[in-house]
This record gives C-alpha cells, sequence and structure tokens, in this order.
C-alpha cells in the first residue's frame, strides 16, 4: 500500500488513492449493506409484506393515506382553509408546494455567497427545524 | 494487495457464490405442490399400489435420478451432488489441460485471469485507462461517514434493480391478475416474500438516504460553484426516486394502492392550467383504472430507470471531474 501512495499524481499526504483504499472503504460499506438487505429478506421469508383486500373503486375506506413520504404535504395541505383572499385554498398551497420545489431546484444559482460558518450554521437550524416539522406532519398524518 | 484485502475479496467471493444460490433457487416455484405430492407418493395415496416392496429406510432419497428425468422439483439435491462430485471432474480436466498446454507451448503456465486480461488488454489497451481511474485521490476529509450517504443510495438503487427484475418475471400488470399475482410471489415463489420484502424494504431505505444525502450535502454547502449542476441533477434524481415510489406503490392493486394514488394524483389534479393534463396522462382517464396500472408499470420499469440511470452516470461523472468538495 505504501508503493501505491507514493505513485498516485500530485503524491498529496492527505489524500489516498482511489483503488485500492478507497474502494476498499467502499467495499465494506457495500458488504454492510448486502448483510442488513439478507437479514431482511430472511425476515420477509417469515412476515411476508401482505396485501390488504383486492382495489374496490366503489368501496371508499374511512382513511385514504398516500404513501408516508407523501404524508407530511398531505397533511400540510388538510390545515389550508378552503379559501384564501378569493382563491381556491388547495389550488395555492399546491402552487406553492411547487414553486417551493423549483426553488430547491435552482438553489445553487441563488445562494452564490462565499460560504462561511455563520451561513453554515443557519442552514444546519433551517435544516433541524425541516426535519422536525416534516416528522412531527407525518405523524400527526400517520395517527390522524 | 495487503493481507486484509485478499480476506475481503475472498469473502466477497464466498458471499456472491452464496448470494448466486440464492438466485439460482429463486426461479423454482411450486416447492410445498411438490412436498405434498411426494408425501402423496410415499404413503400410496393417490397411486395404485401394484407392486408391493418393503419401504425405503427412513431418510433415503427416494429418488435418486429424478433431477435428469424432470420430476425432482427439489433444486439442493443435485446442486448438492454437483458440487462434491463435479468439484473433482474439474480439477482433474484442469489438471490433464494444463499438464499438456505446458508440455506442447514449452512455456509457463499463466492463470486464466492473467491470460484473460492480457488478451483483453493487448486489444483495447484499457489498462492505462484503469490504471488512471485507479490513482485518483479521494481527500482524507471525505473518510466520514456521511459522506458515503450517496453511495448508499446509489448501491440501493442497484439492489432495487435486481429485486425488480426477478419480481418482474412473475407480476401481471392487468388489473385481473395483478392482485393474484402478488399473492403468486409471495407464496409460491421461491424466495418470493422475500425478495418483495427486500424490493419494499430497500425503496423506504433508498428515499431516507437520498433525502439524508441532500440535506448533507445542503448543510455543509456542496452545492456551490462549480458544483451547481451537481445539486440539480441531484435533485432530479430525488424526484426521480419519489416516482418510482409512487409508481411502484399502485402495482399491488390492493385497496390501500388504489386509493393512495388516487389522493396523489388529487393533489397533482389541483394545480391551476395544467392539473387536468397532469391527472389525464397519470391516470389515462378521469379515475384510476386498469389503464392507470399499464401507465404506472410502463413509468416504473422502463421511463424512470432509464432516466435514473442517465442522471446518475451524469452526477457521478461530474463527482468525477469536480472531486469532494472540502469542508469549512
Amino acid at each position: 500500500m505504501t508503493t501505491t501512495q507514493t505513485t498516485h499524481p500530485e503524491g498529496e499526504k492527505d489524500s489516498v488513492p482511489f483503488f485500492p483504499n478507497h474502494f476498499m472503504t467502499e467495499f465494506y460499506v457495500v458488504i454492510g449493506i448486502v448483510v442488513v438487505v439478507l437479514i431482511i429478506g430472511a425476515l420477509g421469508m417469515l412476515f411476508p409484506v401482505g396485501l390488504q383486500a383486492p382495489a374496490d373503486p366503489l368501496d371508499t375506506p374511512l382513511h385514504v393515506k398516500p404513501e408516508w413520504y407523501f404524508l407530511a404535504l398531505y397533511q400540510l395541505l388538510k390545515y389550508v382553509p378552503p379559501s384564501v383572499l378569493g382563491i381556491e385554498g388547495p389550488m395555492l398551497a399546491v402552487v406553492m408546494m411547487v414553486l417551493a420545489v423549483m426553488v430547491v431546484t435552482i438553489w445553487p444559482f441563488l445562494d452564490k455567497k462565499e460560504d462561511s460558518k455563520k451561513a453554515m450554521r443557519i442552514r444546519a437550524i433551517g435544516v433541524v427545524a425541516f426535519i422536525i416539522l416534516a416528522i412531527a406532519l407525518t405523524i400527526i398524518g400517520e395517527v390522524s | 494487495m495487503t493481507l486484509t484485502q485478499r480476506k475481503v475479496l475472498r469473502l466477497a467471493l464466498i458471499l456472491s457464490g452464496a448470494i448466486l444460490l440464492v438466485v439460482a433457487g429463486f426461479g423454482v416455484h411450486g416447492a410445498t405442490a411438490s412436498a405434498s405430492t411426494l408425501e402423496a407418493a410415499m404413503s400410496g395415496v393417490g397411486s395404485e399400489a401394484v407392486f408391493v416392496s418393503a419401504p425405503p429406510p427412513v431418510g433415503q432419497d427416494t429418488c435418486l435420478s429424478c433431477h435428469i428425468n424432470g420430476e425432482n422439483t427439489n433444486l439442493w439435491a443435485p446442486l448438492g451432488r454437483w458440487s462434491v462430485f463435479g468439484v473433482f471432474g474439474l480439477v482433474f480436466a484442469f489438471g490433464v489441460y494444463r499438464s499438456a498446454s505446458v508440455w506442447t507451448q514449452r512455456k509457463a503456465w499463466k492463470p486464466f485471469w492473467t491470460r484473460t486480461v492480457e488478451w483483453v488488454d493487448e486489444r483495447y489497451e484499457l489498462s492505462p485507462m484503469l490504471s488512471k481511474l485507479g490513482a485518483k485521490p479521494v481527500p482524507r476529509f471525505a473518510m466520514k461517514w456521511w459522506y458515503c450517504l450517496g453511495g448508499i443510495t446509489a448501491f440501493l438503487f442497484v439492489v432495487q434493480g435486481i429485486t425488480g427484475i426477478m419480481l418482474a418475471f412473475y407480476y401481471k400488470p392487468s388489473a385481473a391478475e395483478a392482485y393474484n399475482s402478488i399473492l403468486f410471489i409471495e407464496n409460491e415463489v421461491r424466495f418470493g416474500a422475500a425478495t418483495r420484502m427486500i424490493h419494499h424494504w430497500a425503496a423506504n431505505g433508498m428515499i431516507v438516504m437520498c433525502i439524508a444525502h441532500m440535506l448533507r450535502v445542503f448543510i455543509m454547502g456542496a452545492y456551490k460553484k462549480p458544483r451547481e449542476l451537481n445539486w440539480v441533477s441531484g435533485v432530479l434524481l430525488l424526484f426521480l426516486t419519489l416516482l418510482f415510489g409512487f409508481t411502484g406503490y399502485l402495482l399491488p392493486w390492493d385497496q390501500r394502492a388504489y386509493w393512495a394514488t388516487t389522493v396523489g394524483t388529487d393533489i397533482g389534479g389541483a394545480l391551476p392550467a395544467i392539473g387536468n393534463l397532469i391527472l389525464v396522462f397519470l391516470r389515462v382517464g378521469w379515475d384510476v383504472s386498469e389503464a392507470t396500472l399499464g401507465r404506472f408499470y410502463g413509468l416504473h420499469i422502463i421511463v424512470t430507470p432509464l432516466l435514473t440511470v442517465g442522471f446518475m452516470v451524469a452526477h457521478f461523472m461530474m463527482i468525477r471531474k469536480l472531486g469532494v468538495a472540502r469542508p469549512l
């Protein structure tokens, strides 16, 4: 391993060559995931995912829910009043969501300032707030 | 290569062999049915016992050549025989070939692996490119666990691809058969329940890992110049992952799937101006029907995977070009 470290182009002290050093790290991670996946598979043979009753368009269940990763958004939609300033509430909320998604997509072009520790801290706080809000909404959506 | 690396490679070989065995056994279904027929045959029920002979001793394989006649649906017995007796034959054949080759060519023996590599390299000259790829330095600050979230997402996508193909062998995308084909996968197909469980949970894991990776990049400011397009392609990959989840959720065609799709497409339909267009495109009509199932199936197994692979390649090539962002 010492020979490969001296042969890579930059010869920096603070880096390792992709192969074999970093490749091996990735490889350990993959092995770990494979083991977890096989354990999940073994559990699946004992407790299958299962199915509900076959789909019936005429029989609407009491609590209709989307998948868990859309549940927070779905729950947020429920809090929107039916009419805001004469505009249809849900429509406004969905438009806001689409706009938010677009802002996220082009975010690097909006936040062009040189990065600083302070900006990083603000972003971290924002992320924590987002996570707490999303988890809270998901739980409320799940139990309601 | 160090000793540990060699050990890991050996472990990988053993593990991939085990996975190969599982995959090989996957397609063989009707295991429960064949067991009961075997029992019936052994107890004499359902067959006319003309010749009365002594019963076979307990534990004796009642059919030693059934795997040749195609009567034996049990995969493991012939596999076990092959791995015990076949290995000796292969070792012998290899020894004969190796001795003869050394004797006729008057040259030292080279392992097959070396020969294959040399053969390919002589024609396509891959080794300079590969060694250049391998020599690319990875900064030490990127050797923390939170830097592997994106890689885990990518690997889970591979898992989804493999298990998804295995499920697609048995799944039937029609309103009449979808539900029953899932039941068939769960109850009859060997390792079917395990495959479905892995596909189900790896899907959830992929979404979690994708979002975690995105939040990590966001907090650390790794999206800043010159990595803007990396971020954009990553967000598109998140959308594709969510589209995977959304379209895959309908496929079991049970009550939960049907109504989750109904409310999900309703949200898209609430958009002004283009809402109805989206709704009709997704549902192929005004309500969720068999046509919707076909559309979601096509999106789930062809359109989304192709787009995802394309964007992933772009994402990785950009990382390769620009390197890992140095944190503050």
